[in-house]
């Protein structure tokens, strides 16, 4: 990559040698106006907007496309360039419906924008008027052909990023159109995995998000807060736009990142929804089948008074959140573990956690990081998806594995005993049952490093084994189901070191963990024995987001437990049904702190917009808790990611754990 | 020396341009001292005169009004064009997307509140409806353009200020708008 020098308007631009003359002119402030170009998305010179002059050539040539070249003399900002930009803007005016006086994305319209940076105050050319469909079929997603452009970034969003290549061209000439599958209404589409990044990049008003035209437009928003998801573990980074001091929309952030700035549907859709459910604003206390309001003080007392009573007799038990923050958990964990060494701590999904948490240990013991950061995927030559469903568990992660089959021509292998996630594009999916899978891969990790494919069974274990071997980076996806079995976890991570599934951050296995910030909760709430629904439970502390139902498993032990005190933002059912005390809670766009995400990074909660109900923060209720059981608060070393996120050791250097046989 | 004339027409559009124009609020004051009002919707002085400046709002969307547009620009010196309507076509051109004969039969026969048994289409004593709704600049010649819908008050009063100053204006980036 060697150093180039462009004169662009005059003005001396580096560059290195691949740039294009766009992406030259953009690292030295130098605008050009663009309408198809998308960074992050491969260049595709449709809409013309960029042209430029260059000297010695006697065309003009679009910048996002022309490679630079040492020397290059480029010019911009000519009258010829301007007349002939202005004429390319008239020429899609008159195209299709573009009139803006009834367009919801007026204000946001990238079109419009460049239109008035023209001055075009007139269309001289006849408009057509040709009158193409309206699909509104999609739940949320509403398509009006007649505002399109063709500039093609949502077809190349949904082939580039999130690999459902649902979208695509169909006719020529003034008759093309953006279609979704063959031809297909966008709601009826099989491919369609409704994440909604087509709506993100669309620069006009085509594809529009239902919700977002009457929240506000970005144009409307007083504020953006960068942000993360916490939904899900792969904390996708977040734009939150604020209007008059509520979260509006939410879009996709990391553009140049390897996801690309998209969000999937839960991101896209239960965000901003969850700013429409109705909130708890006071503590309640249960009289009967109902609740009254209460007093901070009378609540936290009542709280106290029966997590002591009950811990007194060894019958006190939490669970919490694993969308809580490191700062979160790390209090829980003070309190709870470390102060009165409580025995029945938990999170909503203990039992994944604690199957990795056991699988992962002899690996966190050599120092060594078990997983690889989920992006990964994206250089992987096979992937192995051992009994999940990622486009359900961290739907980001779904994306890396399309992209990277259909696109990189990576090889997909699916190992599970429930349906394929994947369908047609997966090149090899066996039924394994879920007695049969620690076996199986036992047999496939010997197989794998004694590289004598036999050992790995018949059929397509053979042929998986034969893959593995000559695979240089394979990953494994774990699912949370399969994962509840330590074992499986172990031997899974052996099977990675069998086949050199060496990344630079660590092994090639991505957990899929769900909740947020799992990662760090297995580090510090997640307890080594399963004790939910077994335990004799007198007080139960519960601390929820509200943000996705609880297990059926901790209901349970909700409704089991004599007393139950519900830490919520939402009063969303069934949970405050099994409350007998209910203590509301900052919502996730209300509060800051840090998660440890399987990106393989720490990423920062912010506050989108502050709390406008009397709420206490954690560690005021936790003191008052304490203070009331007389305790004295002792705080442990542990930092929630501190163990889990160091690798000292080199990742080929990793040995595989001895497992004894059962 | 005489004060320039200025008259306006309000055609195929909802009037919001001359209320924009009417948002200039007491500023209009300074302006009747440089300019004369005519026939305008607002004095509802029906014979445009000869004058200085014409004003269109909206679009042609049949024959009569493409009478007064030319009427308009035989008797004026420059003529501007208000709004998306006069500027685009407008709203109106949401009618562009059907048959005239289908545009016609659904305001008089087949819309839900019209009763209209016999299926009548009246032709003879009402203005002809061209085939779609058109922008001004189709017929006749536009001087200036002032898109916008409507057009901020400040933008009216600037084309007319830098008119009265023997400027023929283009609007602004910063004051033009589409919506």
């Amino acid at each position: 990559m060697s150093e180039i020098t462009l004169i662009i308007d005059g003005k001396e631009c580096k560059g290195v040698s691949g740039d294009t003359i766009l992406e030259v002119a953009l690292k030295s402030d130098v605008y050009i106006p663009t309408l198809c170009y998308l960074e992050g998305l491969s260049p595709m010179g449709s809409c013309r907007m960029c042209v430029v002059e260059v000297e010695g050539s006697n065309k003009l040539l679009t910048s996002c496309t022309t490679p630079a070249q040492d020397g290059m003399k480029v010019h911009t900002k000519t009258e010829k360039l301007y007349n002939y930009r202005k004429q390319i803007l008239e020429l899609l005016f008159a195209g299709r419906n573009h009139f803006c006086m009834f367009c919801s994305q007026s204000g946001d319209c990238e079109l419009q924008t460049l239109a008035i940076e023209h001055g075009m105050d007139s269309v001289r050319y006849p408009f057509l008027y040709h009158d193409f469909d309206n699909d509104a079929t999609s739940e949320h997603l509403q398509m009006d052909h007649n505002r399109c452009i063709l500039c093609g970034r949502c077809i190349r969003v949904c082939a580039e990023k999130v690999g459902a290549h649902t979208l695509d061209y169909e006719k020529r000439g003034w008759n093309t159109k953006v279609i979704s599958d063959i031809g297909a209404m966008l709601g009826d589409s099989n491919t369609c995995v409704n994440c909604g990044a087509c709506a993100q990049v669309c620069p006009t008003g085509t594809i529009t998000i239902r919700e977002f035209v009457y929240r506000g437009r970005r144009n409307d928003c007083d504020e953006v807060v960068e942000s993360i998801c916490p939904l899900c573990s792969m904390g996708c980074k977040i734009k939150g736009y604020v209007r008059t001091g509520s979260l509006a929309r939410v879009e996709g952030l990391n553009v140049t990142g390897p996801d690309g700035g998209q969000l999937c549907h839960k991101g896209r859709w239960w965000l901003p929804e969850s700013t429409e459910r109705k909130r708890l604003s006071v503590p309640m206390i249960r009289e009967g089948t109902t609740f009254r309001e209460a007093s901070w003080e009378e609540a936290l007392e009542l709280a106290a008074g029966k997590m002591k009573e009950a811990h007194s007799k060894g019958h006190a038990g939490a669970i919490i959140s694993g969308m809580s923050t490191d700062e979160e958990l790390t209090l829980y964990s003070d309190v709870f573990r470390n102060s009165i060494n409580m025995k029945y701590i938990d999170c909503f999904n203990g039992d994944v956690l604690r199957g990795f948490r056991k699988g992962f240990k002899p690996f966190i013991e050599q120092e060594v990081r078990p997983f690889t950061g989920a992006h990964n995927i994206l250089e992987s030559d096979l992937v192995l998806v051992i009994g999940a469903d990622p486009q359900e568990e961290a739907p980001v992660t779904a994306s890396y594995v399309r992209v990277n089959t259909v696109r990189n021509g990576g090889a997909l292998v699916n190992l599970s005993s429930d349906k394929n996630p994947f369908g047609d594009i997966v090149d090899l999916d066996a039924r394994i049952s879920k007695e049969d899978l620690q076996k199986c891969i036992k047999n496939l990790v010997e197989a794998v490093s004694k590289g004598d494919t036999d050992k790995a069974g018949t059929g397509k274990m053979e042929e998986l084994a034969r893959m593995l071997l000559q695979a240089s980076k394979p990953v494994m996806i774990i699912g949370g189901n399969v994962a509840k079995d330590p074992v499986v976890v172990t031997q899974v991570v052996n099977l990675a070191i069998a086949s050199e599934g060496f990344f630079d951050d660590g092994l090639g296995v991505v957990p899929m963990v769900r909740s947020g910030n799992s990662l760090a909760a297995l580090n510090t709430i997640v307890g080594d024995e399963p004790w939910v629904n077994e335990a004799d439970i007198d007080c139960l502390f519960v601390s929820s987001t509200g943000l996705v139902p609880e297990t059926p498993e901790s209901l349970e032990a909700m409704s089991m437990s004599r007393f139950c005190v519900v830490q919520t933002p939402y009063m969303v059912h069934p949970l405050i049904n099994m409350a007998d005390v209910l203590l509301p809670a900052p919502a996730w766009y209300e509060k800051s702190g840090h998660f440890c995400t399987i990106e393989g990074e720490r990423r920062t909660l912010r506050v989108i917009v502050p709390p406008k109900t009397e709420l206490k923060g954690l560690s005021e209720v936790l003191s008052v808790i304490t203070d009331k059981m007389g305790i004295t608060l002792n705080s442990s070393d542990v930092r929630p990611c501190e163990n889990i996120f160091q690798s000292k050791v080199s990742p080929d250097k990793a040995r595989m754990a001895v497992l004894e046989e059962v | 020396m005489t004060k320039p004339k200025l008259a306006s027409v309000w055609l195929e559009a909802c009037a919001g341009c001359h209320m924009s124009f009417l948002d200039i609020d007491e500023r209009i004051v300074d302006l009747l001292k440089e300019v004369d009002l005519t026939s305008t919707p607002i004095t509802d002085i029906k014979e445009i005169p000869e004058v200085d400046l014409g004003v269109i709002e909206g679009a042609l969307g049949n024959d009569e009004e493409v009478e007064i547009a030319e009427e308009m620009r035989k008797r004026c010196k420059i003529l501007i064009a208000w709004g998306d309507c006069a500027v685009f076509g407008g709203i109106n051109c949401m009618r562009n997307f059907m048959k005239k004969e289908d545009v016609l039969r659904e305001a008089y026969t087949d819309t839900v509140s019209t009763v209209n048994p016999e299926g009548t289409i009246p032709g003879e004593d009402i203005p002809h409806l061209l085939d779609q709704a058109i922008p001004v600049d189709r017929k006749v010649k536009v001087d200036v353009y002032v898109p916008g819908c409507p057009p901020d008050a400040d933008t009216i009063l600037y084309v007319f200020q830098e008119i009265l100053q023997g400027r023929i204006p283009k609007v602004p980036v910063d004051m033009m708008r589409y919506d």
